[in-house]
């Protein structure tokens, strides 16, 4: 065993650029226990001497605001560690040093880390790092973590740093450490002095300490702040700030007159008040462009056709070999045909993370949640929901990957549960062939609304999410404007592979073993009494048909009377492509329906009305999403009660808007009439959203009538 | 006066902060007393608003903003 080593650092400073630059490709990620967020741990060896480097989750401070940020907080106040690498941004050194001040307070030995001295040089700045150092009290290193410039020589200090116990240097003013003399004469602990002084019981992390300590050290902090005419939590603080003020006047030198930044420049045009909004539609525009339109269908195809070419070819291999035709069609039709349904996403999902990450790379993601949050506040959310929602009109999977971005668990939570209501791209071949075949004169009215009510439905469950389940909790937004940067190809290579690579995995062993279990059920049936193998045509006699005219009863109310009808929806889970597919098996039609949808408009006429094509059409798109995305959203909410429950949520809103649209559908006959309904439906239910929202409307952030000074003790900070 | 009713381009110092959700995140991110702000702009629908403090840009919504008292000190060149 290593000695530990933590990473701590505001966000966005290069930690986990370091990370890499240190541990190379030895890393591995790992889910630790108890947490929502990944933390990352690898191996640092120099000569015989070995090191466990952590990367925690950025934090602002040691005073948290959400779950993510307490992981790190936590780890730090708990003391987890041998030696701590604080990364320090020497770009933005006055916010950044805040940090370095609270974990100064510790007796941990630390090293500091300065990273973008490369930028204070552009900028003309003059930073003295040995001044720097001085002024500090420990190593200060200038490293430069994407080139891996100075990472032997911090290497160096951190291992002759451990072992050290730090002496805590007294930083405030007399009053302050008297005050936190008395509490650590409780605590036997200087640095949990500093955080209960500053936060109260909060700032001690979960600690355990005696419930009789808790008066006691509760009773000194009251009577201290008497002493003060600042509130108490701002006295640390503000201290802080005074001496990392001085500090940076003695290290930091800039010229008199500072040309207008890069950044400025970009800003002016990328969040401008007029064309902010047109450009960030563009770009939104521009990858769903690359990613689902001709340059991305042209990959996917090229892909979809040389692994199919691949999968014949073994296949006619297999087929040499005289093995049971069982085998032969379950590794034909089981696992190659249900690997091609999904890994056909790989292409689109590749080039979408590319140019998310490029992105998020440039610095303009926190623009767009910057340019959205108006809009996203008024269903509870913030800003930086918007990307993934608008993602999961293309393919859940990479829409919920990216809800990691978002800050808050309940955040996350709650745009992952909404996301399946987006309507994806694989779901508009359904749309095409029942619009098409049965509202003929309406059909883009019909699919425009399909995409409506998705939306509709999405933005109701956020708000019903909010004031039922996370009640009281409204998206925070204070987010920091990070400097443009040219983003690095191959960080987002590696970014972009590093998904890729996670759906693969999962590709090959959870979605392989659904893919068996449902050929099986759709191949395997009674024939005349006898149990056998099927043909493609005999799908009716396979357990999957035995099980659709089982089940059709439960569907009857929301208009399937045909057990086609059921089956096709049942396959729609391995993929929502193959709804389309199964019908044209099941209704005989040879070709490709998926491509040329009017080849199944005589069946579909025949078989559906009107009302009851539109009740099949929002079932198909609100109900549980495909494996692929069941499965990413297992991933993300890290809970299988979570995960139970959206999938039942999102299986009863469906059948209770299919059972809405077919039975008041019913009513009325006629192509015309039943469309208009539709969209007189939605202006409703649009109109109910209205009201909904604007009797909730405000955040709590505003706390407009709130006359409480000092620590706010609402319901949802009491909490943690 | 609040920080609200700063205008993009005007310079402004911090006098005090009153309660909010955010108010200790806030204070941390260097929003403390006697610290000067520079209004940058507010986003194209109104808000959230941008600000320039401790040399770096931060955006916030109006909800908080009104609860940072200030005192406006000039217009940036």
């Amino acid at each position: 065993m290593g000695i530990k080593v933590a990473l701590v650092g505001n966000p966005n400073s290069g930690k986990t650029t370091l990370f890499n630059g240190l541990t190379g490709s030895n890393q591995y990620v790992g889910n630790w226990p108890g947490v929502t967020v990944e933390k990352k741990s690898g191996k640092y060896v120099l000569d015989k001497w070995e090191a466990d480097i952590i990367d925690l989750p950025g934090i602002y401070s040691l005073s948290t605001i959400s779950l993510e940020e307490e992981v790190t907080s936590k780890f730090v106040i708990e003391k987890n560690m041998d030696v701590i690498i604080n990364i320090v941004d020497a770009s933005n050194l006055e916010r950044n040093l805040f940090l370095t001040h609270q974990l100064l307070e510790t007796d941990i030995p630390i090293v500091i880390a300065l990273n973008c001295m490369d930028i204070i040089e552009k900028r003309n700045h003059k930073l003295n790092v040995t001044k720097l150092e001085q002024l500090l009290g420990v190593p200060v290193i200038a490293i430069t973590a994407s080139k891996k410039k100075g990472l032997l020589e911090l290497m160096h200090h951190v291992q002759h740093a451990a072992g050290n116990i730090r002496t805590v240097a007294h930083h405030y003013d007399e009053a302050t450490e008297s005050s936190i003399d008395r509490l650590s004469a409780i605590t036997n602990d200087r640095f949990l002095a500093y955080r209960y002084f500053e936060d109260g019981l909060q700032g001690l992390a979960g600690i355990k300490i005696d419930p009789k300590m808790v008066e006691v050290l509760a009773l000194i902090r009251a009577d201290e702040a008497k002493r003060f005419s600042l509130d108490i939590d701002m006295i640390l603080p503000n201290q802080r700030y005074d001496r990392i003020l001085a500090i940076c006047k003695d290290v930091l030198k800039k010229p008199d007159y500072e040309k207008e930044s890069m950044t400025d420049r970009i800003d002016k045009v990328l969040t401008n008040r007029w064309l902010g909004l047109p450009i960030f539609a563009l770009i939104m525009f521009s990858v769903f462009f690359m990613a689902f339109g001709p340059v991305g269908s042209w990959v996917t195809d090229g892909f979809v056709w040389a692994i199919s070419q691949f999968f014949g070819w073994i296949s006619s291999g297999i087929e040499t070999l005289g093995m049971a035709p069982w085998v032969s069609n379950l590794i034909e039709n089981g696992i190659f045909g249900g690997l091609t349904s999904v890994v056909g996403f790989l292409p689109q999902l590749a080039i979408l993370f590319l140019f998310l990450s490029l992105l998020e790379d440039s610095g303009y993601m926190s623009r767009a949640a910057f340019l959205m949050d108006r809009v996203m506040r008024r269903f509870g959310l913030s800003g930086k929901s918007f990307i993934p929602m608008l993602l999961g009109f293309g393919c859940s999977v990479p829409a919920m990957a990216s809800t990691r971005t978002l800050d808050r668990d309940e955040d996350r939570k709650i745009t992952t549960m909404i996301i399946p209501f987006m309507s994806c791209g694989a779901k508009a071949p359904i749309y095409a062939i029942f619009a098409g075949a049965l509202f003929p004169n309406s059909s883009y009215v019909v699919v425009f609304s399909m995409y409506v009510l998705g939306i509709v439905v999405a933005i109701l469950s956020a708000v019903l999410f909010k004031k039922t389940i996370f009640k009281g909790s409204s998206a925070n937004y204070l987010m920091e404007l990070p400097e443009y940067r040219i983003p690095t190809v191959k960080n987002a290579i590696l970014h972009t592979w590093d998904r890729v690579k996670a759906f693969l995995i999962k590709a090959g062993t959870v979605l392989l073993s659904a893919f068996i279990i449902i050929w099986f059920l759709s191949y395997f049936g009674f024939v005349d009494g006898t149990f056998r193998l099927l043909q493609d045509t005999e799908l009716e006699f396979s357990l999957l048909g035995y099980f659709g005219k089982f089940i059709l009863p439960v569907f009857h109310p929301i208009g399937f009377n045909d057990w086609r009808a059921a089956v096709a929806i049942l396959t729609g889970f391995v993929a929502k492509e193959s709804v389309v597919g199964t019908l044209g098996i099941l209704y005989g039609v040879s070709g490709n329906v998926v491509e040329n949808g009017s080849l199944l408009f005589a069946n579909i006429r025949a078989a559906f009305t009107p009302a009851q094509a539109y009740a099949f059409m929002a079932f198909a798109l609100l109900g549980a999403p495909c494996i692929a995305a069941l499965s990413a959203m297992s991933k993300e909410l890290h809970s299988r009660k979570w995960f139970v429950f959206t999938v039942a949520y999102e299986m009863i809103v469906a059948y209770a808007v299919a059972f809405l649209f077919y039975q008041l559908g019913s009513l009325s006959l006629g192509d015309l009439l039943s469309t208009l309904f539709a969209v007189a439906m939605i202006l409703l239910v649009f109109a109910s959203i209205r009201r909904i929202i604007k009797s909730k409307g405000r955040t709590c952030g505003s706390c407009a009538k709130c006359v409480i000074k000092g620590t706010c003790h609402s319901p949802e900070r009491e909490e943690k | 006066m609040t920080l609200k009713d700063i205008r993009p381009g005007e310079k402004c110092i911090i006098t005090s902060i009153n309660s909010n959700n955010l108010r200790k995140r806030i204070i941390d991110m260097g929003l403390t007393t006697g610290t000067s702000i520079l209004v940058k702009k507010t986003a194209p629908l109104g808000d959230p608003m941008e600000i320039l403090v401790r040399g770096y840009f931060l955006t916030l919504r109006k909800a908080e903003a009104r609860t940072i008292e200030v005192e406006r000190t000039g217009v940036f060149a």
